[in-house]
């Protein structure tokens, strides 16, 4: 049950990084600083300003999507202007991780944060004889909620037909009169955000908050997306679920160190075997140009 | 000399630095995108501190025995890396950065878990250092300007020009790995037996940035370009003593600046300037002659 909990949000995690992958071809290695910075945003409004976790959770959206637009605008943006290969976006946006890292270490002062014991109610309920708190069940609700409404956007909405067509080829879009900047402006904003709500309730489940709680995520990142296929969104999700209930098991059965090598190993295995991932397709493969 | 004493650490540590952007400076010339110069180091470093500290191995022995290590290390990870590109690479090295700080982490009874190895015998100075620096740089120029480094620079530029010419792409990606996992073996090896102690945490995500910031700041064509790299990073932050707490903000600056503005790196952008003007200065002088010789060839 908990691995399904964690497997989910790793989903979401992946799922705004793997949307950016499919339409600008950009690995945000930032990503990981996004999500941090979601959950340290919505902390701070619980604790300080002493507000709802709805409230929290839109300050944490909201902050992730502010903060990847403006990561946008510093790192990617020039580069993309040059029709740099994609070797600069990803040393760049390493760049960018480092600042936000340190800037949220200055912050938090190195310090481990908790969110308050009432941010949410304990309760257990027990759903055919397995305990289940309140909490993971709205942890889900919210990715569920999430994800249906990502796919409502992206394949039900002429905002999200754009979308798809930037993807598919920036210039054929271009000619077609999409402006490909107010695109990148959507996806990163949504990329970020999705990273942001990740982030908080992440968060709340594990309850701790520090600066360095990106880092693992952004990798575990990497190993959903390259399983489910770089680009693909379903895959992401699948994997995210798939990675969370492997992880757990690991370390209920095995132990916590036996399950990072698991992981990455997994990631190995799958680039040998199968590089497209897979749900991947193999344009998806194609379309990575080489540096 | 008093000078070069006092400040013996730090020329220790920037030649170090030197070593391990070599390692990673190898695989972006051939086009390759590893960020395995991390995990590399760490074999090497705990490869000569096992040796030592359990077997009791002489360190120049160590040494040796780890650069081989590592060389095999890089040739076996070469069999699945080389097939992948790009983003690919880049990822599976970074898994197998991860993978080795687990290892590390987890074999307590070979590597002593979080706590490191300690008591590592201290045989390399800053002399054996400058050798070891002067060997490497020596042979990366050697082969640079062989028929190895030209194939190099022709598969990082384009890949189906290389092919059409007959420089087998996988081959060159794999002699990129083995001779990466040697020089980072090196490295790490001269680190083990320079600092008493090694701990994991050293070779984590934080040098695989550190390492890339070095090549991309310096250059990736030139040999020059890390060697540069690698000491100024080392050098500005000790000048940049007071501001401790945003080191890390001037690093991912320097990293993010420099790709965006000198995408090729300080000295490849200065020797692809000096170049230029040579050429434009034959130019003038070949224009200078043929109009002289057109005067001569009116005036006769």
């Amino acid at each position: 049950m908990n691995g399904v909990v964690v497997g989910s949000v790793y989903g979401l995690f992946a799922l705004g990084f793997t949307l950016l992958f499919g339409v600008n071809h950009i690995m945000n290695m930032a990503h990981g600083s996004v999500f941090m910075w979601g959950a340290i945003a919505a902390l701070m409004i619980v604790t300080q300003l002493d507000m709802p976790f709805g409230v929290a959770l839109v300050v944490g959206a909201l902050t992730g999507g502010v903060l990847s637009v403006l990561l946008d605008y510093v790192a990617f943006r020039p580069l993309r202007r040059r029709g740099a290969p994609e070797f600069s976006a990803i040393v760049s946006s390493i760049g960018a991780n480092l600042i936000l890292l340190a800037l949220a270490q200055e912050y938090t002062q190195t310090k481990v944060f908790r969110f308050p014991f009432d941010t949410f109610p304990i309760r257990i309920f027990e759903i055919f004889g397995v305990r289940v708190q309140l909490l993971q069940l709205v942890i889900m609700g919210i990715v569920v909620l999430m994800v249906v409404g990502l796919f409502w956007y992206l394949f039900r909405t002429s905002y999200g037909r754009q979308v798809r067509a930037v993807a598919y080829s920036e210039r054929t879009s271009k000619l077609l009169g999409i402006n490909p900047t107010s695109i990148n402006f959507q996806v990163f904003f949504l990329s970020g955000a999705l990273a942001g709500i990740a982030g908080v309730l992440i968060g709340l489940a594990f309850n701790t908050v520090h600066f360095m709680m990106g880092e693992p995520f952004l990798m575990r990142a990497f190993v959903v997306i390259i399983l489910g296929g770089l680009g693909s969104i379903p895959g992401a999700l699948i994997a995210g679920l798939f990675i969370g209930i492997i992880q757990t098991l690991t370390i209920s059965y095995v132990s916590a160190g036996v399950a990072e090598i698991v992981v990455f190993s997994l990631l190995f295995i799958i680039l040998l075997v199968r590089p497209t991932g897979l749900f991947g397709t193999m344009s998806t493969a194609v379309r990575v140009s080489r540096t | 000399m008093i000078f070069l004493k006092s400040y013996a650490p730090l020329f220790e540590f920037a030649l170090f630095n030197v070593l391990l952007a070599f390692s990673q400076y190898v695989v972006l010339r051939a086009g390759v995108f590893s960020l395995g110069t991390a995990a590399f180091a760490g074999f090497g470093a705990y490869a000569a501190a096992i040796l030592s500290v359990s077997y009791g191995v002489d360190p120049i022995f160590g040494i040796v025995l780890a650069t081989l290590g590592g060389a095999a290390f890089g040739a076996l990870v070469a069999v699945p890396l080389a097939r992948l590109r790009g983003v690919f690479q880049a990822l599976a090295t970074i898994a197998l950065v991860q993978i080795f700080l687990s290892v590390a982490l987890n074999w307590t009874t070979m590597t002593g878990g979080a706590l490191g190895i300690n008591g590592i015998p201290r045989a390399v100075h800053l002399t054996e250092m400058f050798i070891a620096v002067l060997v490497v740089g020596y042979v990366l120029i050697v082969m640079g300007k062989s028929s190895l480094g030209r194939s190099f620079d022709i598969i990082r530029e384009d890949e189906t020009v290389a092919v059409s010419l007959g420089i087998s792409v996988t081959r060159h990606h794999r002699i990129a790995f083995v001779l990466s996992g040697a020089i980072g073996a090196l490295a790490g090896a001269m680190h083990a037996y320079s600092s008493y102690s090694i701990v994991p945490t050293e070779y984590g995500f934080h040098l695989v940035t550190i390492v890339l910031a070095m090549v991309v700041l310096g250059g990736r064509v030139s040999v020059f370009g890390p060697i540069l790299g690698a000491i100024v990073l080392t050098i500005l932050p000790e000048l940049l003593r007071g501001f401790q707490e945003y080191r890390a903000v001037l690093q991912g600056a320097v990293l993010m600046l420099s790709i965006i503005f000198l995408p090729h790196g300080i000295v490849d952008t200065m020797l692809g300037r000096l170049r230029s003007q040579q050429l434009s200065q034959k130019k003038v002088v070949r224009e200078n002659r043929r109009t002289w010789r057109e005067k001569e060839r009116i005036s006769a």
